[in-house]
Order: C-alpha cells, then structure tokens, then sequence
C-alpha cells in the first residue's frame, strides 16, 4: 500500500502531499521533513529506493523516489509494493502532469494544487493503485475538463493572469535530468 | 491537451506570488495571517459568496495548509460546496475535505448525506468524487453507511468500468477500517470472478482487493487462484500489441502481472490441480526466457516494467520453494544482475537472494556467488545497497563460510557507515554464536566487534559474551587470557572494560598462574581504566575487585585501599557509594568460608534465547533476514548433551538459542525443565513407544521415586506395578510387582530390560524372568539386582509386553535406580563442610549449578522430605540462611566413590531455587543435580 505520495522541490518547500493512511497534521510536516532530509543528501546515480523514515509505519516501510530537476516525488509505500512498479507508476504520474500542463514545471504544481489532486486521484485512489494506462487516465481528466467548461461559461479570463504572473517569476522548469526520455522533450520557455 | 491550465484564479495567483516573494519566515507568517483573517471575514460576513470565490478561497487554504499551517475553519463552507450543482464547486469542495477532513470530524454526517447523493448520480464522475472522497476519509461511519451500495455497485452489470474499478479499490479501503464490511455467499464468487473482467483497470483494482481478502480468509477466496493463473498467462503470452493501451513500454499489463503474482504469494503452489500448477510454471518459466532476451527498447521505463514483473515472478518461485530447477534459475538471474550497472537491479538483486538463501534448493547456489557480495558490501557507492549486501551475507552465512563471512563483515565493519554499524555488529554476534564451533573464536570475534566498533555494541551483545564464558567452562581460561591482553591496549574502549572486568573477576584466577598475569598485575590493570570510565562501569568494577578479594586474597589490603579512597566511599554516585562501603565492610567482617560463598562464581545462566536477536528484530521488525536453512538439519549430537548441564541447555539450544525455532517467549523454567527431561528421554529411548499417554504419566511417577524407594511404579486399567527396593554401598535389589487387574489372563507376558549396552557397563543389571502367563487378578514378583560400577546418566528402565484379549499391549517404565541412590549420607561439621565445599569449587569441572522456578509452591517441609528420600545426609544448622538445605553423601561405585556436597537455595520471593552440587568428579555433578532439580 502506499502510505503517502509528497513532491517538494530541491529547497524542501513542499508542492504536493497526499496521506492514505491518517496522521495529524504536525506529524504530516514532519514527515515531509523527515523525508526530504533523508532524500536530498543522496547522490543522483545512487538507487531509487531507501529504507528508513521512523514515522510512518516503522520498519515495513520504503521511500521509493525519482528526482527530476528541481523536483522530488516521493512514495512512501510498504513491502507489499513491487519497488520497480512504484518507480514506474511515478514515472506514469509525471508524464501524465507532463501532458495535462504541457511541459509540467515546478510553477504548475504550485499554481494548480487542485489539478495535480485531480490527476493524482485518477492514479491512485485509497493508497492502491486505481489505473496506470495514461490514455485513459487523460480521457478522463479531458472529461473533467468538459463538465468544467460547460459551466464556465466566459470566466476564463483569470487565466491570463496566471500566465503574467508566471513570467514575472525566475524561471523554474523541471527538466528531466535523470530520465532524458519523457516522451516530449522539454521546450525551453523563453522568458 | 493542455486543458488543464486554461482557467487560473486570479486572486490565488497573486496570493501564492506574495508569498513566494517573501523574503523571510516572518514576512510569509504575516502574509498567511493576513489572508487567513480576509478568508475568515468574507466567510463570516453578510455578503453571500459565490461559487467562484467558495472556490477560490478554499484554493487558498489548501495553499495555506501545504505550507505547514494550521487551517481551523472553512470546513463549514467545503461541505456546502459538495451539494452545489456546478461540477468545480462540488470538485473542490471534496478536495478540501479529502484533505483537511479527518475520521472524527463532526462533520461527517452531513458530507455522508452529500456523497449519499452523488453516489446516486448517473454521472459517472460524480460517482467517482464520492467514491474518492469515501476512501480518502475511509471512516467507520463511512463503512456502515455505505457498506452495502458499494458491493452492489463493484459487481452489478450497469456499473461503468471506470466506477467498477474505484468501487473496488474503494472497498478495499473500507475493508481496511471494518473487516465485517464484505458480504460472503455469492459474493465471493462475484468478486472472485472480477478476474476475468474486460477492462484491465477494473481487474488491476479488483486483484488489490482480492489480495486482501485473501489474506483474512485464504480458503473462502480460494477459487481466485485458477482464475488469476489464467489471466497471467494470458498476459504472458501476450505480444505487446495485444493489450494495446496497458502496454507499457513494450511490457504488457506490468502492474497487473505484479498484483497477480503478489496475489499468488497468498497460496502454496495450486497441488490439487496439476493443471493449474504446469501453466504457472510455465507463466514463470516465460517471463524468465524474456528476461533473456534483447530488450526491445533502450529506455529505462521498459527494463523497470519487465524487470518488475520479473522479481515479482522470482519472488513467487521462491515462495512456492518447490521447484528447484526453477529457483536455481531464479538464482542464476540475480546473479547476473548483481554486477547490472543499474543501481536499483543490483538493489533487488541482493534483496531477493536474501529470501533465496533460505530455501534449501537454493541455499548452495546463492553461496557461489559470495565473492560477488562481499564486493558489494566494500565497493558498492549507496549505502542501501552495501546494507542490502550484508543483509544477504548475514543470511547465506552457514557452518561452512561462517569464519570467511564474520571476518569480512568485521573487516567492513571498520569503515561502515555510521548509520548501519549498530546492525552489524549485531549480526555479527550472532553469526559468531550461532556457528562457533570453537567458542575461543567466538570470544575473538567479540572482543574484535568491541575493539572495532565499541561504541556501537549494545549491552545485549556483551552481555552474551558472558552468559557464554560462564555456561561453557572450556572457554573460560582463554576468554581470561584474551581480556587481559586486550586490557593492555593504551586506549580501550570502555565495554572492553565492563567484559574485561567482569571475566576476570569471575576467571581471573585461572591465569594467575602466569607471573604477567598475576593477581596484582590484573587488579592494577584494570584500576589503571577505572577513573576514564562511567559510573556504572566503576560500580561493575568494584564488583570485580571484591571478587578479587575472594579469589587472590594476598591483595585484600590492596582492594580495600581503593574502597577507603573518598571518590568511592564518599562518592557522589549513591551507587558507588553503597557499593565501595558495604564491600569494604564484607571484606573486613566476613569469615574466607562467608566469602567464599558470597562471592562464589556466578551461576550459570538459565536462559536459552540470545537477547541479539531480539534487539535486531525490534530494530527491523519483519525485515531481519532469516539465517536458519541448514540450522535444522543438523541437530547438536546427543553426545554434548550429557557432557554438563548447563551445557545441555545451550547445546540443545543451539538452533533455537537464538529464538529462530522457537516461539518468541522465552517458556518458564519449570516447564522448559520438565521439556528437558522429556526430550532426553523422548532422545533416549528412541524406541517407538504405542502409548505416548502411558509413557507421560510414567515420566512423572517415575520423577517421584527420584526421592523414594517403594511405591507403586505404574498403574493403569489393565495392570498395576509396584516397586521396593534397597540399597547397599554399591549394589542395590529390586522387587517388581505385577498385579493384573482384569477378569482375564494376561498373555505372553514378557518385562525386558531396556538399557544401552555402553551404560551396562556402568551399571549392570539382571533380571530374573517371569512366567509368561499372569492369571486374573495374580500377582507375580521379579526381582531385580543392580551394582554401580562407574557413574552413569539416567536410569534403566524396562518394557513390560504382553496380550490382553488378543490386543498386543506394551508398557515402558523407567526403573528407580537413579545414581542417587548409591548414596550413603555423610555427617559433617560446618567447618569441614565449607572448608571442602571451597575446596571442590577451586575448579569448574567439578561444580554443577542451577536456577530455576518452583513448579510447585514452595513448601520448604515438603522439600525437606525430599532432600531426606534423595540419600543425602541433611546437614541442619551449617547454612547462617535456615531455609537453606546443605547435604552431603558419598556415591558407591565399584572402582570408587564419589563424595558430593549440594546446596539448595530457596528464594522464596522470586519462587526461585539455585542449586548447587559439588564432587570430585564433573559427570556426578551433572547427574546429581540434573535429578534433582526437577524435584521441585
């Protein structure tokens, strides 16, 4: 089962954190902490599996995780995972926020909380797998989407903003540096 | 499709902005306060929000609550979010709730009536929220409300694939909080039968839940495992094309093989069904031939999706453990991706051969591959990759490498990272322990872990060195000897100090021979560490001196100078305090006879189960690599056994001394005492035996004529024997009496003596033969006579046969002729009684000791009577304890006699006695208090 599913970027700062299994939320920050503590001092060629972590589940219990740029995903899972498969299914997660933001970076987790949940919830539902076929999983993101937008109507315009607003950041982009092959290489965004 | 970025809040944007642009933690506190009192006020105030601004607000909290703070209110506003009829609204107000929403808010039963609704929408995607939304929060409540929808929705007809499959996994999870929550009946096959579904989603889904069923009630989902057998070949055999969509990098439908492959791990292999159990192997002999083949892609995601399906199939053949030529090529496998460049390969590799070490198909070929593992463990760049390599060396360690591996690990262990030293040393304390043929190698490698790492070993590890040094007395010399040079080191590290002082305290004598070793030189070495060490090491040594006192007496005023010293006997430490006064004062005061007995040699230790293991498993729980494949094969010869007691205990001990056999618990003495002798005899008389209930109760009748010479010996509704008998000096006569207790006559009636041949030579007996007929209701008398000739262990006994209305029946009885009962009792003075009591304990061979629980009350009367019937003179008014029992005897053999002092120690708050024999020859030690110590 997984227990939790968290991104945070290189400095720490959580962009993502989803329990399956309840804890209070200090326990959660520490979590987090603890986590990002235990995954940032390691190399980048090293393996993408730990054991460790005190808090969630005690020994039972893995961090398998894959750092793309300036972004770690973590899943936290216990032994009844197969490790590669979680690997992959991370993998799987990303491609699809891949193709739902077009060129996903770090700014897109951090403006669209709520969409990463939506996408999350199609892969993951209860801490178990729910669907690994991406086609799928983007029909119905695209369905999401319809119902939305047929009720939308015109107020789209706050979109725009979003857009002035990225641009007045530093560029972050997460470029894939460990795994050269998500399946549209990334753009440069010029800024 | 970049439709997901199309329509922004605004008002978020700016608000995250703010807050990124903070420049301090103070600064984004404010900003969060700020927001947090504008949220609270707008949803407070008059106005009426819209649904857009509901939903921005919310947007914010979440932010808010990512970032670490406390949100404490908008909970209100997300529930009424849930009924709105717009899909955003509703959308994100379950997301609020999934994630700031927990089991006990009060809320829960308004958010149950709105999932109620949206559960009977027709919309799919509205079911699926509310399906979310119930296994996020998962509650109790959530169970009793919707346990019975959500069956019928996983397995009606109407129910579209994309809800099947979250009301599966939405089962699961509320499974998970209330077990009663799955309908049996019809439903198994129902569920069961989701393994066949079309949509591949809907059977991954259904394969979770199936997998967790089966694990509550393995028999009721036994069906699923034809099912899921067929589908994993049809997977298997699939050409990536087939599956289309859940192909994954050229691998179809990986996440679903692994789920079914998990799921077979519920199941011994399918043995009932052969047909069943050939397409497995032939599933798993597949995916082994494709792991040979080119890969059809070069990127990463295709080797990690084949390469999961392969370690999930490995790991199944490993469970199954019953086809050798598949876990050999299982083996062959991981070893090749031992020296794979891919980090993550090699990782598993070693994870999995560690489960492959334990099978015994296996258990070789994993070792051809130790040179490969040890470089591992010293090369490998990633710490969890070398902690996988030991983990793996700890369980491919057997008799055979045991002295190669513990060497590397100790040669390792110098440059270890930190983080992984404190298990290691662990396991190599019970690698050496385990598989020490020689237990002077045993007390190297200990006193190397100390010396290496001696800040990392946990007091179980010393501890356990001297538990051994003290139960196995052939080490004790050496372990003496090694301390002591140890000690000598400029800088040694305090445990060496605490083992150092507390062997020589026990053993130093035993080198005292040596003039580098003399008394003096030992006392001054180990004061030379007293004042670099902790309070409890000083308070442990202090220990050691007065028992020096005992031991070398030409240093007493040498001692009792450092107890005078201020920093003890004043010592702002109560402990040491207490301790340097009172062992001053025991020294000047007490007689050498009071301290002979006070500070005599500790007794050995009772205890079976290494306490090492059990740290390692509280430290890894479920995760401790077994070490214990050829353990069991190779049972510690009977031989050691009978060698000394206490030995008994750990040598019969040896496969499960370190808990792997046995049940966690250590069992109490008296029972694990009575187990003893059960098992001696059950090992004894390896003769089958027809009447195990028979040969129980013999067992504990025969415990009381340990203490008594006449009685009646066995009875049962066919037959009943009595026993008288008597001794002298070395020769004893007894008269058998067999009564038959039935209307008709016993047939073919023939006693036979059962006794080893060897043991004949020790004590001979002969017996006169009877008449093969016993008549209804006779009684007929046998007499038996016995001369000691040697000591021996145990006692004859004898195997009455004969036929009962054409039934063949067969009765074994232990004889009382026990070795006590060569005794002739010895009156003794209590000056003389001490003064040989010291002089019988100069040496270990000769002292025979233990502990161990009353199984009964103690009833000190009962016991006297006891002590009386065992044959020894009860010498009353020597011990200063009157509770205390002290006797003495000399045993009758033909080539000698044997004299035997025994002291018996009641405790009567711990229930406890101590019991402690001492004689001129070890193997009377042994047996004397062997058959005593089961008396009480």
């Amino acid at each position: 089962m997984i227990k939790a599913i968290l991104v945070f970027n290189n400095h720490g700062k959580p962009r993502l954190s989803k329990f399956y299994q309840y804890f209070p939320e200090d326990m959660q920050q520490q979590i987090i902490k603890e986590t990002f503590q235990l995954v940032s001092k390691r190399d980048d060629n090293v393996c993408n599996f730990l054991e460790g972590g005190s808090l969630i589940g005690g020994s039972d219990y893995k961090l398998i995780y894959r750092h793309y740029a300036t972004l770690y995903f973590v899943f936290c899972v216990d032994s009844s995972e197969s490790e590669l498969g979680i690997l992959d299914l991370i993998q799987v997660f990303v491609e699809t926020l891949d193709k739902c933001f077009e060129n996903v970076c770090e700014l897109d987790l951090i403006f669209h909380v709520d969409k990463v949940h939506f996408i999350l919830n199609e892969l993951v539902m209860g801490g178990m797998v729910l669907e690994t076929n991406m086609n799928e999983i983007l029909t119905r993101i695209e369905d999401q989407n319809k119902l939305e937008k047929q009720e939308a109507g015109i107020s789209a315009a706050p979109a725009r903003a979003v857009s002035a607003v990225k641009n007045m950041n530093i560029p972050q982009q997460i470029k894939d540096i460990k795994l050269p092959d998500l399946p549209q290489a990334i753009k440069d965004l010029k800024f | 499709m970049p439709a997901v970025r199309g329509d922004g809040m605004r008002g978020l944007a700016v608000f995250i902005s703010d807050i990124r642009n903070c420049k301090s933690k103070e600064a984004e506190i404010k900003r969060i306060n700020k927001e947090l009192a504008n949220i609270r006020s707008k949803f407070k105030g008059d106005k009426t929000l819209d649904g857009y601004q509901k939903k921005k607000y919310v947007c914010k909290l979440l932010f808010i609550f990512l970032l670490g703070h406390d949100i404490d209110f908008g909970h209100m506003e997300a529930v009424n979010l849930l009924s709105s009829n717009k899909y955003s609204e509703k959308q994100i107000g379950y997301l609020f709730i999934s994630v700031l929403v927990n089991t006990n808010s009060e809320l829960i039963k308004l958010i149950i009536q709105s999932i109620k609704n949206d559960l009977a929408s027709r919309n799919p995607i509205h079911v699926n929220l509310a399906l979310q939304c119930i296994a996020n929060i998962g509650s109790r409540e959530m169970a009793e409300a919707f346990g019975t929808d959500i069956p019928k929705l996983l397995v009606s007809g109407d129910t579209m694939d994309v809800v099947k499959q979250s009301a599966a996994l939405c089962l699961l999870r509320l499974f998970r909080t209330s077990q009663e929550i799955i309908p049996g009946g019809e439903w198994t096959s129902r569920i069961i039968h989701l393994l066949n579904d079309q949509h591949m989603g809907v059977v991954t889904a259904a394969t979770s839940l199936i997998d967790a069923l089966v694990k509550k009630n393995p028999d009721e989902y036994k069906g699923c495992v034809s099912l899921a057998v067929s589908r994993l070949s049809r997977i298997v055999t699939a050409s990536y094309t087939d599956l289309q969509d859940y192909t994954y990098y050229f691998v179809p439908a990986p996440w679903l093989s692994v789920k079914l492959l998990r799921l077979l791990q519920n199941y011994t292999p399918p043995a009932e069904d052969p047909g069943v159990r050939g397409r497995l192997n032939e599933c798993l002999e597949t995916i082994l031939n494709k792991a040979q083949e080119p890969p059809k892609s070069k990127k990463v995601q295709h080797s990690n999706a084949k390469n999961a399906v392969l370690f999930e199939a490995i790991s199944l053949i490993i469970h199954n453990d019953s086809e050798a030529n598949l876990l050999v090529r299982a083996c062959n496998q991981l070893g090749q991706f031992l020296s794979n460049r891919e980090t993550n390969l090699r990782y598993l590799a070693l994870e999995s051969m560690c489960h492959l070490a334990t099978s015994e198909f296996s258990h070789e070929a994993v070792k051809k591959h130790q040179e490969v593992v040890i470089l591992s463990m010293k090369m490998e760049k990633d710490v969890s990759v070398r902690q996988q390599a030991v983990d793996l060396l700890y369980a491919m360690c057997d008799k055979s490498n045991a002295e190669e591996i513990v060497q590397e690990m100790l040669n390792y262990l110098e440059t270890a990272d930190y983080s992984i030293r404190e298990e290691m040393v662990l396991k190599v304390a019970i690698l050496a322990e385990k598989y020490a043929t020689d237990y002077t190698w045993y007390v190297d490698v200990i006193l190397n872990l100390i010396r290496i790492a001696g800040d990392y070993v946990s007091e179980e590890v010393w501890y356990r060195v001297i538990q051994i040094v003290i139960n196995r007395d052939e080490v004790q010399g050496y372990a003496a000897k090694t301390v002591f040079e140890a000690l000598q080191a400029p800088a040694c590290h305090e445990n060496m100090v605490k083992v150092g002082g507390y062997i020589l305290g026990e053993f130093g004598n035993l080198i005292a021979g040596d003039q580098r070793s003399s008394p003096s030189v030992q006392f001054q070495l180990l004061h030379s560490k007293y004042h670099l060490c902790s309070p409890m090491t000083r308070a442990l040594l202090l220990s050691t001196y007065v028992k020096f006192i005992n031991l070398f007496p030409e240093i007493r005023t040498q001692i009792q100078d450092v107890f005078k010293q201020d920093s003890n006997l004043r010592s702002a430490d109560a402990e040491l305090q207490q301790r340097a006064s009172e062992y001053l004062q025991l020294s000047i005061i007490a007689s050498s006879d009071v301290l002979a007995t006070v500070l005599e040699e500790m007794p050995a230790f009772p205890e079976r189960e290494s306490s090492i293991l059990n740290v390692l498993k509280k430290k890894k729980p479920g995760r401790v690599p077994e070490n214990d494949v050829k353990e069991n094969k190779s049972p510690t010869p009977m031989a050691t056994v009978h060698h000394n007691n206490e030995l008994y205990t750990s040598a019969t001990g040896q496969a499960d001394l370190l808990g792997l056999s046995t049940p966690p618990t250590s069992q109490p003495h008296s029972s694990s005492n009575t187990g003893v002798l059960l098992d001696v005899l059950g090992d004894i008389y390896s003769k089958p035996c027809n009447n195990v209930s028979a040969q129980n109760s013999s067992i504990a009748d025969f415990k009381k004529f340990v203490c008594k010479n006449n009685g009646v010996l066995f009875e049962n509704d066919l037959i009943q024997i009595g026993v008288k008998s008597e001794f002298r000096q070395n020769l004893g006569r007894l008269g058998l009496f067999y009564g038959n207790k039935t209307s008709t006559a016993l047939q073919n009636f023939v006693p036979s003596l059962v006794w080893a041949e060897e043991q004949a030579t020790k004590l001979s007996v002969q017996m006169k033969t009877v008449e093969p007929v016993l008549e209804a209701g006779a009684q007929i008398q046998q007499m038996i006579n016995a001369e000691c000739v040697d000591d021996y262990t145990d006692t004859p006994s004898i195997s009455v046969s004969f036929i009962y209305n054409g039934v063949p029946q067969k009765i074994s009885i232990k004889l009382p002729l026990t070795l006590n009962k060569f005794f002739e009792p010895t009156e003794m003075n209590g000056e003389s009684f001490f003064a040989r009591w010291k002089n019988l304990g100069n040496t270990n061979q000769q002292r025979s000791q233990k502990i161990f629980k009353a199984s009964t009350p103690m009833d000190l009367q009962a016991a006297r009577t006891k002590m009386i019937g065992f044959g020894m003179q009860l010498l009353d008014g020597i011990d200063p304890n009157p509770d205390n029992f002290v006797c003495a005897g000399i045993i009758h053999m033909r080539s000698q006699q044997v004299g035997c002092l025994l002291r018996l120690e009641p405790n009567k708050d711990a229930q406890m006695y101590r019991l402690t024999v001492r004689s001129s020859k070890e193997s009377v030690s042994v047996e004397i208090c062997e058959l005593l110590a089961d008396q009480f």
